[in-house]
């Protein structure tokens, strides 16, 4: 399933980033790496980007971006 | 002389640093042809003189905007002759990831850990020592806020060594970096990048060191090694185990981080109504202070400067010609003043403090689909909020944004907001003449027309505006002399920019009105006034209106041969002032703020943004007029 999928308050395992993604390096940077494990804390409304949890720090991401990012429920 | 480049991630205290370092005494100065800025200053090592600068904060040297590309780019330059990467001790993993990219450029380099008091509350105990040991890299510890440990900073500085130790991959990994990196050499395709950086981001998929290899001998090497490698996910796999190892071999921690307040702070001001609610208290609260603070202070100034007006004229009644010079020098000085202390120096303050204490970031998050429909971001929010008090600081916001694309849109959009000096015209003469329920209208179509400007533009303007990917920064309480030098810096590049440019328009404009140009002037625009439906005499107070939008109203009268303002119904019918007014709102901003968009977006920009708002505010005039005739 896919990270925009996910649901909110709920931990999840990053499977991989899709190629052709701009932002994979940004995400590779940020701690978003296939094997982390996110937790997403927050969606803003009207399709808004979405905070998530990676190591202890929160990040915030696009839609755009959270649409490339495979994910896996644990 | 030296060269000391500050290079870290976003909020990792970097400019409280250079502050600590370069103090009040430096300059912002822009990337050559770029609209990306950076901060100049210096300081001492011992009896030598040495230029800090502070980069832009960047994850990685792989760029993914503007401003990051200027940053690795400054970096690879010989200019630079000593690197001070500076580490967030409390994000101590991530950080170490922009470290070892740095330390394969193989300059002198010195890494200072800061906030060390921040990592210490998270239960993150770092053994300098041990870590500076693993890196072979000088660690120095720094608390930057309190000007801790700058001293032996700069002693390390003094003492710069280029890294004695590399970052070294997997054998299995190193092989096929190698293979790539022979084939770059053996065919001359190396770039401004070190070659093993290339060779590893060209896997890795990195767009500026991928592009010189697919089109080359080097393509088959390339695709034989991201397939091996699984598109460089092995290699950053790696890296960011070693970075993990590094930490757990120099840091212990001891207590699980509780955020408990911060995730509080955060339940109200991300929240999905709530949220808003505070943001827009917060907005109003910035402008209300700015804009009701600004207007007895701006008062205060122009009265002093209209009493030594008097004096000039009492004095120099003889000389006519002289007195016109003078006159416009002070006018020039008694405007750019009365612009930077009443409303830019608390406007900008605030700001800084919003950013420091990191609510800039949240505003992103809750504004981001909004503006995203016009090419935006959450965070171009800030240029037009202040757009309602002064279009300069809303112009000089837009440095916060970090694409080409979003800070051209930005810039050109904040000067559509209605300033406060057009806000004297709105209320002044749609509001007091024809009513209020029309002044409030006006505001309307102009948010309007605003937003529709912005989807125009996106779809128009050429570039990508990157989606929304990064940290949120907890919430931190900043010094007060942070937030004074910081203001400091901005205001005195307003002071340098927009002085001489109003002292020039000042003079030159009374100059014209000395030499009764005025007429002239009417005649050239008076088939525009004719299509918009207005007296041609109007045609000079516009142009005066360039210098200060608030003369567009108090010329008026005297240009319509009337004794007073109030006298305006007798020469203008409402629908006349309706189309001046909506004219005044949308042509060419004011010279200080043509002067901000050049600094900020170049002067080809400028053109475009001046030409395009001229074009705009006609056709909104001439549709008010053909509106009004079917009506």
């Amino acid at each position: 399933m896919k990270l925009i999928d996910g649901e909110l308050e709920k931990s999840y395992l990053v499977d991989s980033i899709d190629g052709g993604c701009i932002a994979k390096d940004r995400l590779w940077k940020l701690g978003i790496i296939p094997g982390v494990i996110v937790k997403i804390k927050r969606k803003a409304p009207l399709k808004g980007p979405f905070m998530i949890e990676v190591n202890g720090a929160d990040v915030v991401i696009g839609r755009g971006i959270a649409l490339k990012i495979n994910i896996r429920e644990i | 002389m030296k060269t000391v480049a500050l290079i870290g991630q976003p909020n990792c205290g970097k400019s409280t640093l250079f502050n600590q370092l370069a103090g009040y005494k430096s300059l912002s100065a822009n990337f050559p042809g770029a609209t990306v800025e950076y901060t100049k200053g210096q300081t001492y090592i011992g009896d030598e003189v040495v230029d800090v600068i502070d980069l832009p904060g960047t994850y990685s040297l792989s760029w993914y905007d503007d401003a990051e590309k200027e940053t690795a780019r400054a970096l690879f330059s010989e200019d630079i002759d000593v690197i001070v990467n500076i580490l967030d001790a409390s994000t101590l993993v991530r950080s170490i990831e922009l470290t070892i990219e740095l330390m394969s450029l193989e300059k002198p380099i010195v890494v200072t850990l800061n906030m060390m008091d921040e990592a210490l509350k998270k239960g993150i105990y770092i053994n300098v020592k041990k870590l500076e040991s693993i890196l072979g890299v000088k660690v120095v510890p720094i608390i930057a806020k309190k000007g801790k440990g700058i001293k032996d900073l700069i002693e390390a500085i003094g003492n710069a060594q280029k890294p004695a130790k590399r970052c070294v991959y997997s054998k299995e990994v190193e092989k096929y970096i190698k293979m790539v990196m022979e084939c770059i050499d053996k065919n001359n395709l190396k770039n401004e990048w070190p070659t093993k950086l290339m060779a590893t981001k060209a896997i890795e998929g990195f767009e500026a060191c991928q592009k010189p290899l697919e089109n080359s001998v080097c393509k088959n090497a390339l695709k034989e090694a991201k397939f091996a490698l699984r598109d460089g996910l092995v290699i950053v796999q790696e890296r960011h185990a070693l970075c993990m190892d590094i930490f757990e071999n120099s840091a212990v921690v001891k207590k699980k981080e509780k955020r408990t307040l911060e995730d509080r702070l955060d339940n109200i001001l991300l929240h999905p109504f709530f949220g808003y609610l505070s943001m827009l208290a917060i907005f109003f609260s910035v402008f209300y202070i700015v804009f009701h603070g600004g207007v007895p202070v701006e008062n205060f100034i122009i009265n002093i400067f209209n009493n030594v007006d008097t004096f000039l004229e009492h004095s120099l009644s003889q000389h006519k010609l002289i007195l016109a010079i003078v006159k416009g020098i002070v006018d020039g000085v008694g405007a750019a003043f009365g612009i930077a202390f009443p409303y830019l120096l608390p406007f900008l303050f605030l700001i800084s403090l919003l950013e420091d204490i990191g609510y800039l970031p949240r505003i992103g998050f809750l504004l981001d689909s909004t503006m995203h429909k016009m090419g935006l971001h959450g965070t171009s929010i800030i240029p037009f909020i202040s757009g309602y008090g002064c279009s300069v600081p809303a112009i000089m916001a837009t440095r916060i944004l970090k694409s080409k694309k979003e800070k051209v849109i930005s810039a050109f959009l904040a000067s559509l907001v209605p300033c406060s000096a057009r806000t004297t015209v709105i209320m002044g003469l749609v509001g007091y003449f024809i009513g209020y329920g029309y002044a409030i209208l006006l505001y309307g179509i102009n948010i309007l027309i605003i937003m529709i400007s912005g989807m125009i533009l996106k779809k128009l303007l050429r570039g990508v505006s990157p989606e929304m990917a990064l940290d949120i920064p907890p919430y931190r309480l900043p010094t007060f002399k942070t937030l004074i030098l910081k203001t400091w810096h901005k205001v005195k590049d307003f002071v340098f920019l927009a002085v001489p440019i109003l002292i020039g328009g000042s003079v030159v404009l009374t100059l014209i009105s000395y030499y009764h140009l005025d007429n002239a002037i009417n005649g050239v625009f008076k088939p525009l006034m004719e299509i918009l439906g207005l007296p041609s005499s109007i045609a000079a107070v516009l142009l005066f209106g360039i210098l200060k939008k608030e003369l567009t109203l108090l010329m008026l009268y005297q240009a319509l041969g009337l004794s007073s303002l109030s006298q305006i119904p007798n020469a203008l019918t409402p629908n006349q002032m309706l189309i001046f007014t909506i004219f005044v709102i949308f042509y060419i901003p004011c010279l200080a703020t043509i002067a901000a968009i050049r600094k900020e977006v170049g002067l080809k920009n400028t053109i475009y943004i001046s030409t395009a708002t001229l074009l705009l505010a006609t056709f909104l005039a001439f549709s008010t007029k053909l509106l009004i005739n079917i009506l």
